[in-house]
């Protein structure tokens, strides 16, 4: 319904930022995990995870209104295209007591940095407040118009 | 501002005589035509509510559905309820507003 298109836009970024947040906290669990994945038999950290936005295709009526001249409703949602994997070097730390060092007492940690992934955590949760916001602020619009002539 | 023209209507009015002839099937068109419009927009409103009665289940049972996803269904399902209210007051008012006229 072409009533409730800002309102779709922003449950597009809702569930956006709530992945962008699951991997948060994903990266965040396994900040000290030593085992990830499993390469030619060798136990290698857990990588860093990061989600990639894309803007929303539009649908096919808006393209088709697109193409016939009609400016309204050119506004696309997002979307999470893919996670990629930081390819940043994993951090070696000196820690000869750890089971999992190797012969030099060196052990292989995850390439995830709390500090980042708390400062990430805080930039989702703002923003899935300001798409919360912006919905209200389409709902109270809606409802205003239902009071004219009232 | 422009000032008011007549020029629609008064280009309308010579039709009018032909139109006469039909004016009985127009009229039922007419009617046809709003019946199958409301009852359109009745059955839209009821899938939004349907819609957000199916999600608030799956949310309840424990299934894979986003809070998000709930609420908006939600809102959605009462903003086109309150539109509806909002048609059928003003449907009634003017049906009251008919059966006041003193004959």
């Amino acid at each position: 319904m072409t009533i409730f298109n800002s309102i779709n836009t922003t449950a597009s970024a809702l569930t956006a930022q709530r992945l962008r947040m699951d991997v948060i906290s994903s990266n965040m669990a396994n900040v000290d995990t030593t085992r990830g994945r499993l390469v030619n038999g060798e136990w290698e950290p857990y990588t860093r995870k990061q989600v990639v936005f894309q803007e929303q295709e539009g649908s096919f009526t808006s393209h088709l209104n697109a193409a016939r001249g009609n400016t309204s409703n050119q506004a696309g949602g997002v979307k999470v295209s893919r996670i990629v994997e930081d390819e940043t070097p994993f951090e070696m730390v000196y820690d000869p007591e750890n089971p999992e060092a190797d012969e030099t007492g060196y052990v292989r940690m995850p390439n995830v940095d709390p500090l980042r992934e708390m400062v990430d955590l805080m930039s989702a949760s703002r923003s899935y407040e300001a798409n919360v916001t912006v919905l209200n602020a389409s709902k109270s619009m809606l409802m205003k118009t239902l009071e004219i002539g009232k | 501002m422009e000032p008011l023209s007549f020029s629609a209507v008064s280009s309308a009015l010579p039709l009018s005589k032909t139109a006469a002839n039909s004016k009985a099937t127009s009229v039922a068109n007419t009617q046809n035509s709003f019946a199958s419009f409301l009852k359109e927009s009745i059955n839209n409103v009821n899938q939004a509510q349907n819609e957000s009665d199916v999600l608030t289940n799956k949310l309840a049972r424990g299934e894979n559905v986003d809070l998000s996803q709930v609420m908006i269904a939600s809102q959605k399902a009462s903003i086109t309820m309150q539109a509806t209210l909002e048609i059928r007051n003003k449907a009634v008012e003017a049906y009251q507003e008919i059966m006041r006229m003193s004959v």
